[in-house]
Order: C-alpha cells, then sequence, then structure tokens
C-alpha cells in the first residue's frame, strides 16, 4: 500500500468518524441557515410560496420603527445585564473563595436556580413580583408600610418592566459562579500572599492580580452572557402574555418580534432577514471581543 | 485564602452576606413549594406564612392541589411527562453516543481537514437557534414530522458542538499509550472507543447526559415551534397553557404545576451535584 | 462539593440506586405512561378540534362536545386546548397537518381566507343549516371575506360566542358622588362630568394621589383602540384599503383620552393603576370601587358574581347597572346604540380529512339551545338573531337586554377587516400607552400610526398582488 492510499485511508476514517455532526451540521444547520438567507430575499406569508423580493426586507429593517425598538430595547438588556451578571458571580465566587464552611451549600443555593426550566421561573416570578399577593411586595409592605409605601405593579409597569426582566435573568448565574470560583481557585496563594506583604489592599490585589489571571474565563462567559441576551425570549414572552394590562412593548425584546414576524403576522421572509442580522451582529461583537481582548486578556503558557 | 487571616468582622461579613445571597436565591423555590401546599384562599391573601393557617392541613392541601393539577381535563400533565420523558430520554442517548463518537474523531485520529472542521464546530455554537427555526420548521413539515416528537430528538443524534468540544478535551487527556497498545493487539478505531476511551470517560459521559436532559426539560422556544398540538405539548409548554391569560388558574395550583415540573431537575441535581457542578468548572476554565 | 470527602461506597450506593430508580421509573413512564392521542377504536371518524379556551369556559365546551359524542355514533371530537392557537393553527396548516376544527379570534378570518387556509364555510354547509343570516345583523359581517380570486363575498366561519362592549357603572358609587344612579351618562360630555364627580384624591390639589377615579381608557385596556369609533370615527377604510387612524374623528377619541389621563393626574394616575389588581380578581378595580366606570364585555358579570362583595345571605351584592358606551350628543340615538362586537369564531381549515364529519358537529353546535347553552356558561350574550325568552330570563347577567340590544343594533363595529390587524393592534397598543402618558399628542402619535399601518397595508396587498389577487 503507497503512503498515499495510507493518507486516502487515514482522512477517510477521520471524517467518518465525524461524520455524524457533518451531517447534523449540514441538514440542521447550514442547510436551514441557506434557506433561510434566501428567504430573506423573498417575500414568504407561510401559507403561500415565498416570492423574490431582493433586498426589500433589509430595506424595510432601515425604516422598520419597531425593529429599530426591539434592537435598541436587546441592546439595553444585554448593557445592563452582562455587567451586572458578572459582577454578581464574580462576587458570590470570591465570598465562596474565603474557604467557607457549608461552601457546597450556598454553591448549590446559587446554581440550583439554573436548573429551572424558563417556563417554571416565569410562573415563580410572575407570583414573586404579583402587585397584589406577591412576595416581595409583602416584604415591602411590612419595612415600608408604616410610611404609607406600597409595592408597585412590577411587571404591568412600563418602568419597571425592563428591572423586573434583569432581575428575573440574574436569578440563573449559578454556572458562571461555579466556573469562576473553579477560576479564582486557581489564583496562586502565594502571588497574593506576596502582593498583601508589598501593601497592596485587597482591592488592588484584586485588579492587578487576580483579574488579569481570570480573564480568559471571564471573557468566555461575557461572551455567553452575550450571545444568550441576544436571544432572550421565552421569560419576557410568557409573562408578557400573563401581565394583561402593561404596556405590551415595554417587554418587547428582538426574538419576539422575529418569532411574530414569522409566525404571527405572517411574514417569514422578513423574520428570515431580522435572523441573519442578529447573527451578524453576533458574530461581529464576539469578533470585537476577541480583538479588545487581546489587550486584556492575560493568556498563561 | 488571604481572607484565612482576616479578623472575625471579615468573616462574619462574609457569612452574612453569603446566608443573605442563598436565602435570596432559595426563596423563589421555597415559596413556590409553599404557596402549593396552601388552599386557595391563603395563597391570596398576602401573608409571609411559609406554612398553611392549620399546618397540619398541610398534606391534605398538598394532596387536594397536585392531585388537581395532575388529573386536570384540559391541561393533562401526565401526558406531557410522557412527552417529555421521550423526548429527553432519547435526546440524552443520541447526545451522549454521537458526540462522543466525533469527539473521538477528533481527539484520536489524524487526518487533513480536522484543524478547519474544529474550527467550524467551535464556530457553530455562536448560532442563534431563532435563525434556523423557520427554515427548521419547513424543513420537518415538509418531511412529514411536524405532528410527532421528532424535531425535538431526531437532530440530537447528529452531535453537539459544545458537547463534542468538551468531550474531546477530556478524550486528549487520557494517556496514547493505551490506544497504541491495543492498536498492537488488533483493536481497530472501534474496539478502541469502545473498550478504552468510552470506559475510561464515564464522568465526561454521565456530564454530557445531564447537561443535555436539563437542556432538552427546560427547553421552550423549540417545542413551542414544533408541537403541534397539545397532545405533544412538553411539561414546560404545559406549563405555559395552564397559566391562561385570563388569570383563571388560582396561585396553588399553579406553584404545585410549577414544583411538578422543577422537581425531577432539582431530584437528579442532588444525586449528582458533584458530578455536574466539577465538570462546569472545568469546562468553563478551559474554554 | 467545592471540598467534599470522596464518597463513601454506600454513598455511592445509595447514589447509584436512586439513580438507577430514577432512570428506570422515566423509562417505565414514557412506555407505559399515559397517551394523548386515544385513537377511537369503536371505527368512528376522529375529529380534532383545538380551542384556546381553558378553565370554566372550556368545561362548558366540552359538554356539549360530550353531549355531540353520544348524540351520534359516527363521529367522535376529541376537544384540545392550545396556547396561542391562532400561531399554532397556521402553523400546523403550513405544515400540511391541520386539526379538524379551529377555534380561532374573529379577527383572523382574513389572513385565513386569502391564503386559502380555510374551507369555505357556505359550501360545505348544504342542508344550510349555519347560514351567516341565522346571526345578529352586527356579527354576520365578521365570518364574512371576500373570495381572494373571485372576489365574491363568502362565508368563511360561524360564531362560538360572541359578546360586545358596553358601560358598567357602579350605582352606589354615583349616589355617593351626588349623580343619578338611574340616569347614567349617555354621551361623552356627561361622561365626562361624571368622571369629574367621581374623582377622590387623599388630599386637595390636580396631582395628588388618587383614591377613586369614574373612567380610564387604560382599564382593562384589552380594546385599545376603539375610542374614536365613539366620537363617529373608524381605524380602517376596507373599500381603499386605507387606515385612518389619524382621521379628525380618531384624533377626538384620542385626544378625549389624554384629557382623562390630564385629568386624574399623569402621574398620579399611573401610581394609582399600579395598585388595580387583575382582572379575575377580587381586586379588579371595578370591584373594590377605585373605578366607576369601565368598558367590559358581558363576561365581567361572571367576576363580579365570583369576587364581587357579598351580601349576608352570599349573594353578589355589588350595585351595577349596564348601558351602551356613551358617544358624542351629535351620535347619541338611544334606539341605535353604538358598540363593538369581539366574538370567537370556529373555521374547518384546508386539507381536512372529512369536512362533511366537521359541518356535522358544527350544525350541532350552532343549533340554539347548544349557542345559548354556551353563552350563558360564558356569561356571553347570544350571536344569533333571536334569542329565545328563557335566555334571556334566565341569563346570569343583569345587563343582558342591554348587551343584546346593543348586538342586534344597525350600529355596530367590528375589527378591521384586514390580514395586517395584528401588526396594526400592536401598533395601537403601544401607542394608548404612550398618548396615555402624554409623551406624544394624540394628532402626532395618531399620525405615526397611520403611517406605518399603512406600511403594513401596503406590504400586505403587495404580497396579494404579487400571487396574482391585489384587491384592485
Amino acid at each position: 500500500m503507497s503512503s498515499r492510499t495510507a493518507q486516502l485511508k487515514r482522512d477517510l476514517t477521520g471524517w467518518i468518524w465525524v461524520s455524524p455532526w457533518l451531517f447534523g451540521f449540514l441538514v440542521f444547520l447550514l442547510g436551514p441557515m441557506l434557506v433561510s438567507l434566501y428567504y430573506s430575499f423573498t417575500d414568504y406569508p407561510l401559507l403561500e410560496p415565498p416570492i423574490w423580493t431582493g433586498l426589500a426586507n433589509y430595506r424595510r429593517m432601515l425604516t422598520d420603527d419597531t425593529f429599530r425598538d426591539v434592537l435598541w430595547r436587546t441592546a439595553r438588556f444585554a448593557i445592563l445585564f452582562i455587567p451586572l451578571a458578572t459582577a454578581l458571580s464574580l462576587a458570590i465566587a470570591g465570598l465562596l473563595n474565603e474557604r467557607v464552611k457549608a461552601g457546597g451549600f450556598f454553591q448549590a443555593a446559587v446554581f440550583i436556580p439554573t436548573l429551572v426550566p424558563m417556563a417554571g421561573s416565569a410562573m415563580i416570578w410572575l407570583w414573586m413580583l404579583n402587585g397584589e399577593y406577591g412576595l416581595i411586595n409583602q416584604v415591602i409592605k411590612a419595612v415600608l408600610g408604616w410610611a404609607g409605601v406600597t409595592g408597585p405593579n412590577w411587571l404591568a409597569d412600563s418602568r419597571l418592566a425592563m428591572a423586573s426582566i434583569v432581575m428575573i435573568s440574574l436569578w440563573s448565574i449559578g454556572q458562571m459562579v461555579v466556573v469562576y470560583l473553579a477560576a479564582l481557585k486557581e489564583v496562586p496563594d502565594e502571588m497574593l500572599e506576596a502582593a498583601a506583604l508589598d501593601g497592596m489592599g485587597p482591592i488592588r490585589r484584586f485588579i492587578s492580580i487576580v483579574l488579569p489571571m481570570i480573564s480568559p474565563v471571564i471573557l468566555f462567559n461575557v461572551i455567553t452572557l452575550m450571545i444568550g441576551a441576544l436571544q432572550i425570549f421565552a421569560i419576557p414572552y410568557i409573562i408578557s402574555a400573563a401581565t394583561p394590562g402593561g404596556d405590551p412593548r415595554s417587554m418587547y425584546f428582538y426574538t419576539m418580534y422575529m418569532y411574530d414576524n414569522g409566525f404571527r403576522y405572517g411574514q417569514m421572509g422578513y423574520a428570515s432577514a431580522q435572523a441573519w442580522v442578529q447573527l451578524l451582529i453576533t458574530l461581529g461583537l464576539t469578533a470585537v471581543m476577541f480583538l479588545a481582548s487581546r489587550k486584556l486578556v492575560h493568556y498563561r503558557s | 485564602m488571604v481572607g484565612r487571616r482576616r479578623g472575625g468582622l471579615a468573616r462574619a461579613f462574609v457569612y452574612t452576606t453569603l446566608v443573605l445571597i442563598a436565602f435570596i436565591y432559595l426563596m423563589p423555590l421555597v415559596w413556590m413549594i409553599a404557596t402549593s401546599l396552601k388552599t386557595q384562599t391563603e395563597a391570596s391573601r398576602g401573608t409571609f406564612a411559609l406554612l398553611p393557617d392549620d399546618p397540619s392541613r398541610i398534606f391534605q392541601n398538598a394532596r387536594d392541589n397536585y392531585t388537581a393539577v395532575w388529573n386536570d381535563p384540559v391541561v393533562r400533565f401526565p401526558v406531557y411527562l410522557r412527552n417529555t420523558l421521550i423526548i429527553a430520554g432519547l435526546s440524552v442517548v443520541g447526545m451522549t453516543l454521537s458526540s462522543a463518537i466525533v469527539a473521538y474523531g477528533f481527539a484520536r485520529l489524524e487526518w487533513r481537514g480536522k484543524k478547519a472542521l474544529f474550527a467550524l464546530v467551535l464556530a457553530t455554537m455562536m448560532i442563534p437557534f431563532p435563525v434556523i427555526m423557520g427554515p427548521m420548521f419547513l424543513l420537518f413539515s415538509w418531511i412529514g414530522w411536524i405532528g410527532s416528537l421528532k424535531p425535538l430528538w431526531v437532530p440530537a443524534f447528529f452531535a453537539g458542538a459544545f458537547n463534542v468540544f468538551m468531550l474531546r478535551q477530556f478524550f486528549m487527556g487520557i494517556p496514547k499509550d493505551l490506544d497504541e497498545a491495543a492498536r498492537i493487539d488488533g483493536c481497530s478505531n472501534w474496539g478502541i472507543f469502545w473498550r478504552i476511551i468510552v470506559p475510561l470517560s464515564k464522568p465526561a459521559l454521565a456530564v454530557v447526559a445531564l447537561f443535555h436532559f436539563v437542556f432538552v426539560w427546560n427547553d421552550f422556544l423549540a417545542p413551542l415551534i414544533f408541537l403541534r398540538n397539545q397532545d405533544q405539548f412538553t411539561l414546560a409548554l404545559g406549563l405555559q397553557l395552564y397559566q391562561s391569560k385570563a388569570g383563571q388558574t388560582p396561585w396553588n395550583y399553579l406553584m404545585a404545576a410549577s414544583t411538578l415540573v422543577i422537581a425531577p431537575v432539582l431530584v437528579l441535581f442532588i444525586v449528582a451535584q458533584g458530578a455536574l457542578v466539577k465538570s462546569i468548572a472545568t469546562t468553563g476554565i478551559k474554554g | 462539593m467545592s471540598d467534599e470527602a470522596p464518597p463513601s461506597p454506600l454513598g455511592q450506593m445509595t447514589r447509584r440506586t436512586a439513580l438507577g430508580a430514577l432512570v428506570a421509573g422515566g423509562i417505565g413512564f414514557a412506555a407505559f405512561g399515559p397517551r394523548g392521542a386515544k385513537e377511537s377504536a369503536d371505527g368512528r371518524i376522529v375529529l380534532d378540534y383545538w380551542e384556546k379556551w381553558t378553565g370554566h369556559e372550556a368545561r362548558a365546551m366540552m359538554k356539549l362536545v360530550d353531549a355531540f359524542n353520544s348524540s351520534q355514533k359516527r363521529i367522535r371530537v376529541r376537544y384540545l386546548t392550545t396556547a396561542g392557537i391562532d400561531q399554532k393553527a397556521l402553523i400546523s396548516i403550513a405544515a400540511g397537518d391541520p386539526p379538524d376544527l379551529v377555534g380561532l379570534w374573529n379577527y383572523n378570518v382574513p389572513q385565513y381566507a386569502e391564503t386559502g387556509a380555510i374551507l369555505p364555510l357556505d359550501e360545505l354547509d348544504t342542508k344550510g343549516e349555519v347560514r351567516a343570516e341565522r346571526f345578529a345583523q352586527g356579527f354576520r359581517p365578521v365570518l364574512m371575506h371576500p373570495d381572494p380570486h373571485t372576489k365574491k363575498e363568502r362565508q368563511w366561519a360561524v360564531i362560538n360566542t360572541g359578546g360586545v362592549l358596553a358601560l358598567y357603572y357602579n350605582k352606589q358609587l354615583f349616589r355617593e358622588a351626588g349623580l343619578d344612579p338611574e340616569r347614567p351618562p349617555r354621551t361623552i360630555e356627561e361622561l365626562t362630568a361624571a368622571n369629574t364627580r367621581l374623582i377622590k384624591r387623599s388630599k386637595p390639589g390636580s396631582d395628588a394621589p388618587l383614591e377613586r377615579a369614574g373612567f380610564m381608557q387604560t382599564e382593562p385596556g384589552w380594546w385599545s383602540w376603539i375610542w374614536g369609533y365613539s366620537f363617529g370615527g373608524s381605524l380602517y377604510d376596507a373599500g381603499n384599503d386605507r387606515c385612518l387612524a389619524a382621521s379628525p374623528q380618531n384624533v377626538a377619541g384620542f385626544e378625549w383620552v389624554q384629557r382623562t389621563s390630564e385629568e386624574l393626574g399623569v402621574e398620579a394616575n399611573k401610581t394609582f393603576k399600579a395598585g388595580f389588581g387583575n382582572y379575575d380578581s377580587p381586586l379588579n378595580a371595578f370591584l373594590t370601587g377605585k373605578l366607576a366606570m369601565v368598558v367590559q364585555g358581558p363576561w365581567l358579570a361572571n367576576v363580579i358574581n365570583a369576587h364581587g362583595p357579598k351580601d349576608a345571605s352570599g349573594r353578589p351584592s355589588l350595585d351595577y347597572g349596564v348601558v351602551p358606551m356613551p358617544v358624542t350628543a351629535d351620535l347619541y340615538d338611544a334606539n341605535h346604540p353604538v358598540g363593538l362586537i369581539d366574538c370567537d369564531i370556529m373555521v374547518v381549515p384546508r386539507g381536512v380529512k372529512h369536512p362533511e364529519a366537521c359541518m356535522e358537529f358544527i350544525a350541532f353546535l350552532q343549533r340554539q339551545e347548544n349557542v345559548e347553552a354556551m353563552a350563558l356558561a360564558h356569561y356571553k350574550s347570544s350571536p344569533l338573531a333571536v334569542s329565545s325568552k328563557a335566555f334571556l330570563e334566565n341569563h346570569p347577567n343583569r345587563g343582558i337586554l342591554t348587551f343584546d340590544a346593543i348586538a342586534k343594533s344597525d350600529r355596530t363595529y367590528r375589527v378591521p377587516r384586514t390580514r395586517a390587524w395584528p401588526q396594526i393592534k400592536d401598533e395601537l397598543d403601544a401607542g394608548l400607552q404612550r398618548m396615555w402618558s402624554l409623551e406624544r399628542s394624540a394628532k402626532d402619535e395618531l399620525a405615526m400610526i397611520e403611517r406605518r399601518s399603512q406600511e403594513y397595508l401596503d406590504t400586505v396587498e403587495a404580497q396579494r398582488k404579487q400571487r396574482g389577487y391585489g384587491r384592485a
């Protein structure tokens, strides 16, 4: 057997082993993506066949106020949620890293909510934030009731809708806490002790030693959060449908508008164009983060 | 680490904060369960009380509420539980097996195009599901799968990017001498995979299985699009159906239903918590 | 977890056993658990009927379904509640696997009819059992839509349950405010004056916290778009496919909305409204007396009876009356009340296997006694042209005669008949909130809504034209 045939055989074996993924990629990912790219250039009411309309869907986005509105709201959610989630999970991980007793319990307490299905999460928070009987407003009443303060109608008040969604999302950051905790454990104690001897305070130690060392993990988590935040759907979808009387647009996000266009308004072509813009935004932001991180992220060899 | 030498005050601060955080994170679940054990009037009265007025009625209330949910004639949770179990069971088997096979190809075999293809695997992790949901739906309706559970489990048999990535990392940590020895004994790739790699990777495979189970259990958007009628609904969809917009559903029932939907993943977590948490930590780091 | 000791062999064992038991239980349930699709074993035709109702509304329909199933031996209907029914129906029809019968919203008819997704009922109804003429005249247009190709009006649906909107007012609060409880407002001017009298604040001042209001157009907020109709306006000119949101009448209607908000105090009424309870609860603002008047359908009486105040013997004691929604003075005519018709309809999707069996079930549901039984169970008015005496006498809603009169009036209005309506309605829902909080003037907001809505209409018309059945 010549080395050429041996090489070919090796190649073939490799491709065969990865073929399940390759097949899935072609059929369930690349195929649908290309089809959606095609649809994005058509008018497609779902109940009737698509008709080519060129760039009309993309042009429509430029003048569509609702599109601009959901884009901006989704961005605002991401801008609020990502830093808050990162800071909170780092803080909790930091506390857990202080060699506390029963650390396993605290870690489990923060982690368990991440296992709760979105639908369950939405139900629980509909109940917690209920204007009449919700626990949160009961706490407010008990603490501030003497001053005549009563809790707001959290979910039905358009001014508080974003805050409520961010709050609910912050309930499910347990996975990140676990990851950050593991990263913090990798930071050598000796380095921190040496820095402490040099007279560095805890905040300086955190900024100049801990942060650079865990920066790759932060980058990974921030990108994951960003991808998730741009797709936020289930919680606002369930909650806004379950909250009559609220401003429907106060919880209207990008993927919800896309879903409405595709499956409610009979505008699958327009929805596909929006999907592609979402993909490009995701890829673009990820690329920007990677580029920005070259300066900020410290990789150990 | 550094905190070890700090004074009692600092430690008191750490513990107080942690207790507070644990309280905040667990309270919604505790409140959910507590509400599910109350009567309707108690639930919609607005008190702090965790227990019903007459604590001895707790079992009676539990029976009333949970049987009412379980036996609801319109929203049939037993059917949804069965559907969810079928989807979860099949996808977990499919996902674990196929991801392991693909990961073996990337971790253990040398072939041209491997690097590029692996980069592609990683890149696909960034593609949002909404991008493909429309065409996926049309694809499934074209092959006649809408109206069955297939759209939700068949794709799992074709590996998932993240799982492939995770298992590849794990496989690469297994010493190569083991397969060399087996190869000399005349073992094929399949033999090496099945007799060496799989047995040594049980913890990693278990984690893939667990994660995928939780993912399937929790998924909302895909069932929302692909499942046609109520007989095929999953628990997550059923829960939303149960909470009808008119707000007819009493809170004690709704919380009992939520508890039913959430309980299986919580039990699974309690059984497997160590492995789950450890693996998140390691994959997160390596990522 | 973090610093845990290696698990003891015993712990390992129990853990394995537990996991094994879980998996075995799961597989067992998956294999032998209850199945949804019960295929008929007795050789009957099985019809899947999707409906949006849950709770007591679903139970009322299921009772009729059971009655139908036991009334004959050929067909079995299965009632399935489906969330987001219009999306689910659209998806299943697009997928070529539709249910046999769907209970939709009345605004779905244009989209489904134009795209050929549903069967024309006038063709199926060979025996003439469910002709549009059976329904009260205000309801008939809901069922009709031109066939996209022949442009001929056809009947596409029947009405399951119907309702009209009217004004509920609290007589007790009218007395307290020095208003005549037997002389409720008839015109917008009178409604505004009554509102002024009914406003109660915790301290003097035009923006002081509210304790009671007379009327708020945002409560319950389900019909954000109707206010111009009380001024003689309309949102849509079907003949020319034009959106009329910014017409002078609509501007006048929404300026009235803004005046109400201003009179109540923008901040004060926001805080006030944040304290309103859910619709179906004892804390519904109309039940607690926070709001003296509200525009609602007949179904509100169900909430009043279930959650409202009770007298010593446990009977509902809220003292209220129901009158047609007031209109401008020049429009007022006691014999021809103005009101919105809102109803639930039933259609047969294209591609069903047994259309004639579907028709048999529809005809059963549409018998007068069954239509009225449904209406009674839902507290709604009857959509039929003629209501039986027993129906009107036994109805649990004390305003039934008012509702019945509006339903039979010649001045009712309906949701605009265009398939772009879901989008237009979403615009108006959001627009009402902005106008209510005085962020923009009604004129500007409505001009913007009209522009956007016209874009939606044009998009839809372009879709039709591309497919060879444009309106023009």
